[in-house]
């Protein structure tokens, strides 16, 4: 029995499908639950989240969590599939503290809300970026420019009116 | 021959001019003119002396770090690379001197010119070789360490006028630690004044002439090891190199408090600080390495060999400061701060009352 | 006395940020009460160019990902494909592979150690590194006529066999670099004033460790022996005798020695790949495999299919890169460029944790155990 098996045994109603994501077990789980998800896994030994990753899929966003575990060296794929225009799901930094930049890094360049989240702010983005560059229909063509304002904060504009300084 | 104003009246009178000298002012009375020109004449030659042994510190500074770390350093300019403090300098001179908008423009033009001449001053009554003194002054030793103790006045100058957060930070460094670095100095050079019985240099540099059994040479490092070492790593930090050079730490500081200066006040930090380096290894050498003792030469003049063996041994000193600094790595303040009061002031003391007990006993 | 706190900025132009790092620190006079990092000033998007390019043309970028170890990328984002697609490599083309990123280890963790000891004030460490770090320049050189930014592994094998000559150098440069190595240890390791600044500086418990995702030596630093050549072995790693290291104080003296231990681990490898490596020639059978081509003269296979596309599906792989657990996470809907190309980076994840390891120290303090974590700001900001 692989992890995600285990994981469906354990919590049936919230593992809605289980498969294989290349050669590691992957559990599909309903958004709601995932919080429970990802502290059973916890339980279960999985004690390493390797790495969070959003896709956007036009019809909809899935956020995907790769755990590992040390222990057993067992890999398990925890899946949630978002509705596309208003992504939003709760967020694992109570369980893991690694999941914060991760978390945050998925906000700012996937733009999934991750709700519970400490300090959900952009991170390799200027703050005041518009759009979210790793979703598909994100617009390309307008360049956007960045300057640093008096109070050392990043201020952003479309037209580039920040970057003339006169006295 | 006591002192340098002496012996250019010597040298005078032995080549005959100096009665014909005298004899033009002394009509008009005017005997003193001669000898303020005499003063003058001494201390330019000390103060090119001393640019030049700086400009060639930095050459020596850099070809010591590149023989440490297996590279040639300066190479192009002059022959192998002689020339390079001269570009460096030129380069200097040309920059655009930058005063920050925000800082305090008098307070922040006169630090670098404060933190230069008392590391002039100091060579005042440092025998750089037999009658090769500027001034004997009875207070020698006194004077020199209260000369040195007034460059953290100039490092918290221009950390505050800077109006840098940095540069207050290396400021505050600085002070903190030139405070507890000065009082093991100071105690540990009083136990060779206690010897002596004198803090006039000339004098602490003839009571270590002559040799035990001969071999031995008479200096006070053998008498006081424990003061040599103590004076040794306070007169480091006093310099502010590594292990002990907080109040720049580029790697925490960016620059310290000189990070906002430009151009010539840029370079006015960088000859005081070569200069202390060498001002400070010379007193180290009057002090614990027998000044300019050392073997007299038949057929050489002792003022020639005098200079020639002070040279050598500040050299070897200036040496082990630049050695010391490829090899270690800097010290946290705190833990600077810890070692001076916690150890080396009591040891120093501790070394005070032992040397007291031992002279009162005539052991030594 | 009224006091204030400090609010210092230091980087993003700094000389120990290791690139463009931005630290806001609330301090206490000189005791760090708050951390804050600020990223993304090397931010070049590189996962949104992975999808716009077809698969061949994302591997340049990865070079510049980790721009002090290269290889590993390279090796990372192909082995993700290849677990897509399918693909066999020649034994052959898997001992070069190991060979280069076990250098390549070498060479990062000369770059960490001497960048550390310059942070700390002592810059003859650099130097000496990198006089070494050169010769192993040369031989990447020879390989693949790129210093820094490789692109030499590709799908399916590498681009050239080695070149001749490439191995009596290799072994010149191992013999060097051992007794480089112990000359190293002897400048540092006993070194009084390096061990008051390293120990018990920026400590992290093992189990925070995990929890924070730290991966690598830094993880290993903190008793945690975990290493993924050991435990998913990948390419040729489980026939080569080694072990992984660990220290287990957590400070940033164990980080540290890790990274020495580790040099030591990857001369004992390289010296078994070039004693195993094979002549013989290897054939894969599979749909993007090797195909036998006449008049190479190599064991290496250069064929790749100019129009690739792999079948739809996910892959997520990581590999043991020299900062730590260097993931590829590709997405692909069966067309030549990739939906989607996530790139999990250790240095990145590894900085997770310094903000709460440097509460309450000193700004030197900072420093060193920022230097002990080895970060890349390539690989930070991607």
């Amino acid at each position: 029995m692989n992890a995600a098996e285990e994981l469906k045994k354990a919590l049936p109603d919230a593992v809605t499908k289980i498969g294989m994501q290349c050669n590691k077990p992957e559990a599909t789980v309903k958004k709601e639950d995932l919080l429970d998800a990802a502290a059973k896994a916890q339980e279960l030994g999985f004690d390493q989240l390797s790495v969070i990753t959003g896709v956007d899929y036009e019809d909809r966003v899935e956020v995907i969590y790769n755990l590992f575990s040390y222990e057993n060296k067992h890999n398990l794929v925890l899946k949630v599939i978002l509705d596309h225009d208003n992504p939003e799901v709760d967020s694992l930094t109570t369980l893991w503290k690694g999941a914060d930049w991760l978390e945050r890094e998925t906000y700012d360049l996937v733009g999934i809300k991750f709700t519970g989240h400490p300090n959900l702010t952009r991170i390799l983005l200027p703050e005041g970026w518009n759009g979210h560059p790793l979703r598909k229909d994100y617009d390309m063509e307008t360049e956007q420019f960045v300057t640093i304002g008096e109070d050392g904060d990043d201020v952003v504009s479309t037209d580039g009116s920040n970057l003339l300084r006169r006295k | 021959m006591t002192n340098a104003y002496e012996l250019i009246i010597n040298i005078l009178t032995a080549l005959g001019v100096y009665d014909m000298i005298l004899d033009m002012f002394k009509p008009s009375g005017t005997e003193f003119v001669l000898k303020l020109i005499i003063v003058v004449i001494e201390l330019a030659v000390l103060f090119a002396f001393v640019l030049v042994t700086v400009m060639f510190l930095t050459w020596m500074e850099r070809k010591v770090v590149a023989m440490v770390q297996s590279r040639y350093g300066p190479m192009v300019t002059g022959p192998r690379g002689l020339l390079q403090p001269v570009m460096d300098g030129v380069k200097l001179i040309g920059k655009e001197d930058i005063v920050p908008a925000k800082a305090d423009k008098f307070v922040f033009n006169l630090a670098p010119y404060l933190a230069f001449v008392p590391a002039l001053l100091v060579f005042i009554p440092l025998p750089f070789g037999e009658s090769l003194i500027i001034s004997d002054l009875r207070v020698g030793l006194l004077y020199i360490i209260a000369i040195s103790a007034l460059t953290p006045i100039s490092i918290l100058l221009a950390g505050w006028a800077s109006n840098n957060k940095y540069t207050l930070m290396g400021a505050m460094r600085a002070v903190a630690q030139d405070i507890s670095y000065t009082i093991p100095l100071a105690l540990a050079a009083i136990t060779v004044v206690m010897f002596t019985g004198s803090l006039s240099t000339v004098d602490i540099v003839s009571a270590q002439s002559g040799t035990w059994f001969g071999i031995i040479p008479k200096w006070f490092i053998f008498i006081q090891p424990l003061g040599f070492l103590l004076f040794l790593i306070a007169s480091i930090a006093e310099m502010g190199r590594i292990p002990f050079d907080f109040q720049e730490s580029e790697s925490e500081l960016v620059a310290g408090f000189f990070t906002e200066y430009s151009g010539m006040k840029f370079a006015m930090y960088f000859l005081a600080e070569y200069a202390h380096l060498f001002a400070v290894s010379g007193i180290l050498v009057t002090i614990f390495l027998g000044g300019w003792n050392g073997p007299v030469l038949p057929g050489i003049p002792v003022v020639i060999t005098s200079l020639v063996y002070f040279l050598l041994k500040t050299y070897a000193v200036v040496f082990f400061a630049m050695w010391l600094r490829d090899t270690v790595p800097r010290m946290r303040i705190d833990q600077l701060l810890n070692i001076g009061w916690k150890i080396m002031i009591p040891l120093a003391l501790l070394n005070l009352l032992v040397t007291g007990f031992l002279i009162t006993a005539g052991v030594i | 006395m009224q006091t204030d706190e400090l609010l210092i900025n230091m980087g993003p132009v700094h000389p120990s940020t290791h690139g463009v790092l931005r630290f806001k620190l609330r301090m206490d006079g000189e005791i760090i009460k708050d951390c804050q990092l600020v990223l993304g000033y090397l931010h070049r998007g590189t996962e949104k160019l992975g999808e716009m390019k077809t698969y061949q043309q994302v591997l340049p970028y990865t070079d510049r990902l980790d721009y002090i170890s290269a290889f590993p990328n390279n090796y990372c984002y192909v082995k993700a494909i290849e677990e897509l697609a399918g693909i066999e490599v020649p034994l052959r083309a898997e001992y070069i592979r190991v060979l280069v990123m076990e250098l390549n280890r070498i060479v990062n963790h000369i770059v960490s150690i001497g960048s550390l000891l310059m942070d700390l004030g002592a810059a003859t460490m650099i130097m000496w590194g990198f006089r070494e770090r050169e010769k192993a320049l040369q031989l990447f050189e020879m390989l693949c006529g790129a210093r820094m930014t490789f692109n030499y592994i590709k799908p399916g094998g590498v681009r050239e066999d080695l070149p001749e000559g490439f191995i009596p150098k290799l072994n010149e440069f191992l013999e060097e670099m051992e007794m480089r190595i112990k000359d190293y240890e002897q400048l540092i390791n006993s070194n009084e004033i390096f061990l008051m600044r390293m120990n018990g500086i920026g400590v992290i418990s093992a189990k925070d460790a995990i929890n924070h995702g730290l991966t690598g030596p830094t993880l290993r630093g903190s008793g945690v022996n975990h290493d993924l050549r050991k435990l998913e072995p990948y390419s040729i790693y489980h026939d080569l005798d080694f072990k992984a290291c660990s220290r287990p104080e957590g400070d940033s003296y164990a980080r540290y020695m890790v990274r020495i231990d580790e040099m030591w681990e990857s001369l004992h490898i390289l010296r078994q790949v070039v004693d195993t490596m094979p002549e013989a020639k290897v054939i894969s059978t599979s749909k993007y495999g090797v195909a036998p081509m006449t008049g190479v003269p190599s064991t290496v296979s250069t064929y790749f299919p100019r129009i690739f596309t792999p079948p739809a599906g996910e892959v997520y792989t990581r590999i043991e890169a020299p900062k730590g657990e260097l993931g590829f996470y590709i997405a692909s809907d069966g067309s030549t460029k990739p939906y989607r190309v996530k790139i999990r980076s250790p240095s990145f994840c590894n900085l997770t944790a310094l903000s709460g390891m440097v509460k309450g120290l000193k700004i030197p303090d900072l420093i060193a155990a920022f230097g002990t974590m080895d970060i890349v700001l390539g690989d930070v900001d991607r």
